[in-house]
């Protein structure tokens, strides 16, 4: 039956946590193609796998909990589910949860979708007392099941040789969901209704989300047939006069009731009386003394390692690409062609020394936190202070990625529920202090003026991204989402699933910030070669000399620094003719170009980020207010150290 | 609500004690999405336990583990059977 070469869609849909990531990974391995979905800043993951001549497309749908309108996630994955039709969905489950992830299968089945089930994590299921009987649960639910375990490979090519096995074969012979009598009365007489419309979606699933009263639909319908609005509104309050509360909880209650019954009749629990290991360092990593104790040492831990071993590499990087500078310098020339192509390649290295000993380090360790399920634990006990700053507990992952690197730290903001939370976690991480900035913290305040000032700094910057989470909330207004997050068991990192994430989340930062790192840098040094730096200095000498009561040179520098920030420290070096700066700049002058190092504007690559996630608007406009920000405060602390030093 | 039945908010609930969820005190979204994850009225829950700084509760409902925000937990209305 099956040709050459057949092509096969599939997607995989889930719940967070169920272990899509990882079933993605692997079918797809480096065939894979990560974007934004169309004009959202919500991922997108698309690969390829070719197998038994076949070539199936594989789409990795957003981790979602329902098929409701809630976020535009779930509108995304059911939108896509009943547009693109594709052959299969593989729904993929956790077996450690079971009851929560069915509910999400039920809505599935009810879209009609032909579905394969995949129930994940049987081994860590068995180990918590759970054992399903595939073969009961097949036969209840009506579609194909198989156990899998995706971290370790188990059950793909099963997986994968059910899907070939089943194309072309037609829908397979799914159980509809049934509920309660009165509900199905209902369903039943909207269906009568709808029978003879044309709508992309099936009609069953029209009528039981016109009782949910699901937006969407009910725009939709009443639209073309307002009469069926009419009698649907007559039906949920029939509905809700029977069970006292409103009829999208009616229908969830009967979904959570068939739940608990197909578990009943094919799932086996022995239960543990032994606290398990699991538990118990999911008590000690969430103790209110023990939890954070031990989250300082883990991330500090986490941020000295890095900073340890990146500032090493980066170094012996700069020595490598040195000599090519002036191996460049000798084969082309110096001439102004010369010079600009340099400041081209100068570019992309810069980015590779930013990539290389910071990012690809601080990814790898990220993901292994988060596969290890930590990162969550985080979330709950960095709650209730993000609160303050009007996002929830998981913002605090950005802000801890936004240290290494802004980059991946506004990037990450796309795990943020709502619009809102995004940005103001974006604009947030803007200002917490990158790699590059604490390389200008250390090498000025650090060496010369302190230890104990250069940590002030941080705090510093704590107080002042403290303060703007707080006048964000007021500008952007809005309540912030309460958390409402699976924590998920303890579970053995998996290095695979770890290396192809960090390979994707390195590919974006450099598609995303390569071309604009490079045109600035090229367009930065054409200004200098033409000669036009003294005069900019000289230009923004009142902001600097006057106001900052920093070297006119600085100017250019803060120019330079837009590139990247470290620029600052290394050109000050070179304009000097020193990197002793302990002789050239006061204690004063040093904390304060440090101050307006760190707040003046996000650099080149994380504003591309800005202008691709948001709009190059509300990029522009950070970038202003926070040129604004900077000028400001760092006036104002150079006045206040007057009465320091 | 009614607290002489021994109705109270899930965040009075001590750690480790078990309430029976009685109802969501919320919007029609809130409502939805919690029983979506499986809090209907009816059903069984356990706190396991608080964050520190009145900071998020980490609770249990049939066998899974959830992170309920502060405010949200303040929502949902519990008839608490005690220890378990």
């Amino acid at each position: 039956m099956a040709e050459n070469n057949q092509k096969i869609n599939i997607v995989l849909a889930g719940q967070g946590n169920a272990g899509k990531s990882a079933v993605f990974n692997y079918l797809t391995g480096l065939h894979q193609h990560i974007g934004n979905w169309a004009g959202k800043t919500i991922e997108k993951r698309e690969g390829t796998l070719f197998y038994k001549d076949h070539t199936v497309d594989v789409l990795d749908l957003p981790g979602i909990y329902s098929l409701t309108t809630y976020s535009e996630e779930e509108q995304i994955s059911r939108e896509y589910i009943i547009n693109q039709q594709p052959d299969f969905v593989i729904n993929i489950i956790d077996s450690t949860n079971l009851e929560r992830n069915l509910i999400f299968t039920l809505q599935l089945l009810e879209l009609g979708s032909p579905l394969i089930l995949a129930l994940n994590m049987v081994d860590l299921a068995k180990k918590k007392g759970v054992e399903v009987n595939v073969g009961k649960f097949q036969e209840k639910l009506g579609v194909p099941v198989i156990s899998t375990v995706a971290s370790r490979g188990l059950g793909m090519t099963r997986l994968m040789d059910k899907v070939i096995e089943l194309n072309g074969v037609g829908k397979n012979n799914h159980m509809v969901p049934e509920y309660g009598k009165e509900i199905e009365g209902c369903i039943a007489e909207l269906s009568g209704l709808l029978r003879n419309s044309e709508y992309r979606y099936p009609v069953r699933w029209i009528a039981i989300k016109l009782l949910e009263k699901d937006q969407e639909i009910t725009k939709l319908i009443e639209k073309n047939q307002p009469e069926i609005i009419e009698r649907s509104a007559q039906l949920t309050e029939y509905l809700e006069d029977i069970h006292g509360h409103d009829s999208s909880i009616v229908i969830a209650d009967e979904r959570i009731h068939l739940v608990a019954h197909i578990i009943r009749e094919t799932v086996k629990f022995t239960p543990r009386a032994i606290l398990s290991f699991n538990e118990k360092l999911d008590s000690l990593t969430t103790h209110k003394f023990t939890g954070y104790l031990l989250m300082t040492v883990i991330l500090g831990g986490m941020f000295l390692s890095v900073f340890v071993l990146g500032n090493w590499i980066s170094d012996w990087l700069d020595g490598v690409f040195s000599s090519w500078h002036s191996w460049w310098e000798s084969a082309v020339g110096t001439t102004f062609a010369s010079l600009l192509g340099w400041s081209a390649i100068e570019s992309v290295l810069a980015l590779i020394q930013i990539a290389l000993p910071y990012i690809l380090p601080f990814y790898i360790i990220l993901y292994i936190l988060e596969d290890w399920g930590y990162i969550s634990r985080i979330s709950f006990l960095m709650d209730n202070l993000m609160h303050k700053m009007g996002i929830h507990g998981k913002g605090c992952i950005s802000f801890v990625i936004g240290f290494g690197c802004n980059v991946p730290g506004c990037l990450s903001c796309r795990i943020m529920e709502s619009k809102r939370e995004r940005f103001i976690t974006a604009v947030l991480v803007t200002l917490v202090p990158c790699s590059a900035v604490s390389v200008i913290i250390f090498g000025l305040v650090g060496k010369y003026v302190g230890l104990l000032w250069a940590f002030g700094l941080y705090v510093f910057a704590m107080v002042v991204i403290f303060i703007a989470g707080r006048l964000s909330t007021k500008v952007v207004g809005g309540e912030p989402v309460e958390l409402i997050m699976p924590m998920p068991d303890y579970k053995t990192p998996h290095m695979r699933t770890i290396l192809v994430q960090t390979w994707d989340a390195l590919k974006e930062f450099i598609y995303i910030a390569a071309p604009i790192v490079i045109v600035s840098g090229v367009v930065i040094q054409a200004i200098n070669l033409a000669g036009w730096m003294p005069a900019i200095s000289s230009v923004l000498s009142p902001i600097t000399v006057n106001w900052l009561g920093l070297p006119a040179i600085t100017g250019i520098l803060l120019i330079f620094g837009i590139l990247r920030k470290e620029l600052i420290l290394v050109m000050l070096a070179a304009f000097l003719g020193t990197a002793n700066f302990g002789e050239v700049l006061t204690a004063q002058q040093m904390l304060t170009l440090s101050v307006v190092s760190m707040f003046y504007i996000p650099c080149v690559a994380t504003i591309s980020v800005l202008w691709n996630e948001y709009g190059w608007k509300r990029a522009m406009a950070v970038c202003v207010l926070e040129i604004l920000f900077a000028i400001i405060l760092g006036g104002i602390v150079s006045r206040l150290l007057n009465f320091v030093f | 609500m009614n607290s002489d039945r021994g109705e109270m908010s899930l965040i009075e609930v001590e750690d480790g004690q078990t309430g029976i969820i009685v109802s969501v005190v919320g919007g029609k979204n809130l409502t939805k999405r919690l029983a979506d994850l499986g809090l209907v009225s009816g059903t069984e829950i356990k706190v396991i336990r608080k964050a520190l700084f009145s900071g998020p509760l980490q609770v249990e409902v049939s066998g899974s583990r959830l992170v309920l925000g502060r405010g949200l937990a303040s929502k949902i209305m519990v008839l608490s059977n005690g220890r378990k």
